[in-house]
């Protein structure tokens, strides 16, 4: 079993997706966050007709770029690897979470580290690298806003890039005031700039103290051998700039070729994600510190992790590499927003995390997720990279049905289900029976308030009786007049 | 102009009125209306559940058995989608089938999509005294691009209004299994289109899709919601009586 597997949680998802819907302080807070998420992108992407820019065009361009990457993948990290070498930083290659450890805490070894600040990094979550840092005697400190509560929190991000998205404003005041060493208050969202700034006050202390800095990279540009850092809140770039040793870890599939696709993906990474039309800080990271230079860091080392990419190249998942986390399959996903992230079980949640945790971790490590999707196709209407979430989706719950890891009993129910479609006198009769039978079991208000074969959908909503005829017996009683 | 009119199983066994009120608004925008007797299901159970075999074969019956008409339509978005852009892939494989798939293809019409889109004449046959909102199924609407239609046909409806509800694109929850897999995610979703349906406080909520239907009259009638009729759009432009 690999280390993603072993972390993952994802074949809880039904019981996890029971205890979420009845959390009230989640449901509180994932109400809340919908209308941001769907209004802003709405909103910035109804803005790219003041620059004579429509998304469909710009994301048949960012589909291009992100495919022509994949297509020669090996050959454009060559390239990255020679630039960002060429330029002073270190390149190393992990095969796995384990692997990302090992090399994380051997360069804070070698540079003496003692404490290391982080900006968000997706790649350290698969890696639990927090814990190993910690078993290594590294303090990790998270500094993305987010981030830092749920650290503070002691769980894991249920969103892709607004971590914290669960949390409401109570349970992040009585989280500062515990671990702030304050009495607690009453607060409302008037309140947010100042419980910022608190962070803000803590967090300044550790960025000038930290030897090390580890952030991830939304893409690493082959023709300079950068990474790119699109954030919001400036923390990147204390955590980029101010140690002496800066390291990135990022996901071999993160490259672009050049600046100006790099550019191009900027038009729809920010407005897919939070509607802005550019993110508030937007940093090309590129080398070590040079002559001149008034800040940057000694060391810059790259840390380019597989951990399941490679093995989607050439297979029918290939299309799912070309995702840049934006969140906005999540954010208008009827089942994230009824859920939140948790429930997923693994580091990625919503509709991408639906394929990528499966393909990560095994197939058989995450049944559920597939087929957790009411094939709304919304997803896929919002990604910005033209992902096909659903067809993804369906093609691993054929995966699953190929191996046989269905369910026995519903694979059977299928099975007689489809030959009876197959046997039209048959399949008459027997719903002339049903048909009679669910009118029987209405009520006097012509409803079905319990249907024993479907427990599930009557714990929540009736049913209507129907009128006991089939359309097939009213059509032909409707011919003989 | 000979039309096979597909119920879908769903109509057939639970509202066979949507049937009945679609034939009769065919017929009467001058079709030569067939129910082509051998009908089931369209297979898009199995090929949700993952059973590219077992929604392989309904897709050859259903192939077969509708190939021979003018136009296949269909009330409902979901079952539509279904022959016109899963079959050709489903079938990609079989060079033969995958044929056929794509000549049905481009026949087959939601209901609301072939009144408007290819008859271009449709006369209410009933009026309706009340308000009405419409939601968008998801198959229908990004599957097959149907927005506009269903708005334009039941504006023609004498005394009624067009009434939209918050976020009427977004999906109800259906789903088909998803609604019994995961049923309390289900009902979590349905929760949130009856508050909206709630906050527009329209007569009558329609769409084009039965198993949306159902899900929302179901959770609405649960949460005490005694008045708010849930109808087909076909049952609207056709009136219930028959």
């Amino acid at each position: 079993m690999t280390a993603a597997a072993r972390h993952s949680q994802a074949m809880h998802f039904h019981a996890r997706a029971g205890e979420k819907v009845r959390d009230e302080g989640l449901q509180k807070a994932l109400q809340k966050a919908k209308p941001l998420f769907v209004g802003k992108r709405a909103k910035g992407m109804a803005a790219l007709a003041d620059d004579g820019l429509a998304f469909e065009m710009l994301r048949t361009a960012c589909v291009d770029i992100r495919n022509r990457v994949l297509e020669d993948l090996d050959v454009w990290l060559e390239i990255f690897e020679a630039r960002a070498t060429a330029s002073g930083a270190e390149v190393l290659w992990a095969r796995d979470g384990d692997e990302i450890c090992e090399l994380v805490i051997d360069v804070a070894r070698r540079h003496g580290v003692s404490k290391a600040t982080k900006s968000k990094s997706m790649l350290s979550e698969e890696a639990h690298l927090n814990e190993a840092l910690a078993a290594a005697g590294i303090r990790p400190v998270e500094t993305d806003l987010g981030e830092y509560i749920i650290q503070l929190a002691g769980e894991t991000p249920s969103h892709i890039i607004a971590p914290a998205v669960h949390k409401t404003i109570a349970e992040v005041e009585a989280l500062f005031a515990r671990e702030h060493g304050r009495p607690a208050e009453t607060r409302t969202s008037a309140d947010i700039p100042a419980m910022a700034r608190e962070a803000r006050q803590v967090l300044r202390e550790h960025f000038l103290s930290a030897e090390m800095g580890i952030s991830g990279a939304n893409f690493l540009i082959a023709e300079t051998g950068s990474a790119a850092l699109v954030t919001n809140e400036g923390n990147g770039r204390m955590v980029t700039t101010l140690p002496k040793v800066h390291v990135v870890i990022t996901g071999i599939e993160k490259i672009v070729p050049t600046l100006e696709d790099f550019a191009t993906l900027m038009r729809l990474l920010p407005r897919s994600a939070t509607g802005q039309t550019i993110s508030n800080y937007v940093s090309l990271l590129t080398g070590t510190k040079q002559p001149g230079d008034t800040d940057g860091p000694e060391k810059t080392v790259f840390i380019l992790v597989d951990n399941g990419r490679a093995n989607l190249l050439g297979s029918v998942y290939q299309e799912m590499l070309r995702c840049i986390r934006c969140g906005a399959c999540m954010n208008h996903c009827p089942v994230y927003l009824s859920l939140g992230g948790h429930a997923y079980g693994w580091v990625y949640p919503g509709p991408m995390g639906s394929v990528l945790t499966p393909l990560f971790t095994g197939v058989e490590n995450a049944l559920n997720l597939p087929h957790a999707s009411t094939g709304c196709q919304q997803c896929a209407a919002v990604c910005p990279v033209g992902i096909p979430l659903p067809g993804l989706m369906q093609r691993l719950r054929e995966a699953q049905v190929e191996r046989r890891l269905r369910p026995r009993g519903a694979s059977l129910a299928l099975k007689a289900w489809a030959w009876l479609a197959g046997k039209p006198a048959l399949y008459r009769w027997v719903m002339r029976r049903t048909a009679r039978y669910l009118n029987w079991l209405g009520d006097a208000n012509g409803r079905i308030p319990w249907l024993g074969q479907a427990p599930g959908w009557s714990e929540g909503r009736d049913l209507g009786a129907p009128v006991g005829k089939t359309f097939h017996e009213l059509y032909a009683a409707r011919k003989r007049v | 102009m000979r039309v096979a009119l597909y119920v879908t199983c769903l109509v057939d066994l639970m509202r066979p009125a949507v049937g009945m009120a679609s034939l009769r608004l065919l017929e009467a925008a001058g079709c030569d209306v067939v129910v082509p007797p051998g009908q089931t299901c369209c297979g898009q159970p199995a090929w949700s559940a993952g059973n590219r075999s077992l929604a392989g074969d309904l897709a050859k019956k259903a192939i077969a058995e509708l190939e021979a008409y003018e136009y296949v339509v269909i009330p409902s978005g979901s079952c539509a989608d279904q022959l016109r852009n899963v079959y050709p892939q489903l079938l990609a494989d079989d060079p033969a089938w995958a044929q056929r798939a794509q000549r049905l293809a481009g026949r087959v019409f939601e209901l609301s999509s072939f009144l408007v889109d290819v008859l271009k004449v449709c006369v209410p046959l009933a009026d309706f005294n009340g308000s009405v909102s419409y939601h968008d199924s998801c198959k229908g609407l990004r599957g097959l691009g149907i927005k506009g239609q269903p708005r334009e046909l039941l504006l023609k409806v004498r005394g009624l209004t067009l009434r939209e509800m918050a976020d009427c694109e977004e999906c109800c929850g259906f789903g088909g299994a998803f609604s019994v897999k995961f049923a309390e995610v289900s009902t979590q979703i349905v929760e949130r289109k009856c508050v909206a349906i709630a906050g527009v406080g329209a007569d009558a909520v329609v769409g084009g899709d039965l198993g949306c239907l159902l899900n929302i009259e179901g959770r609405l009638r649960r949460r005490g919601d005694e008045t708010t009729q849930v109808l087909h759009i076909a049952e609207v432009l056709a009136g219930n009586a028959e």
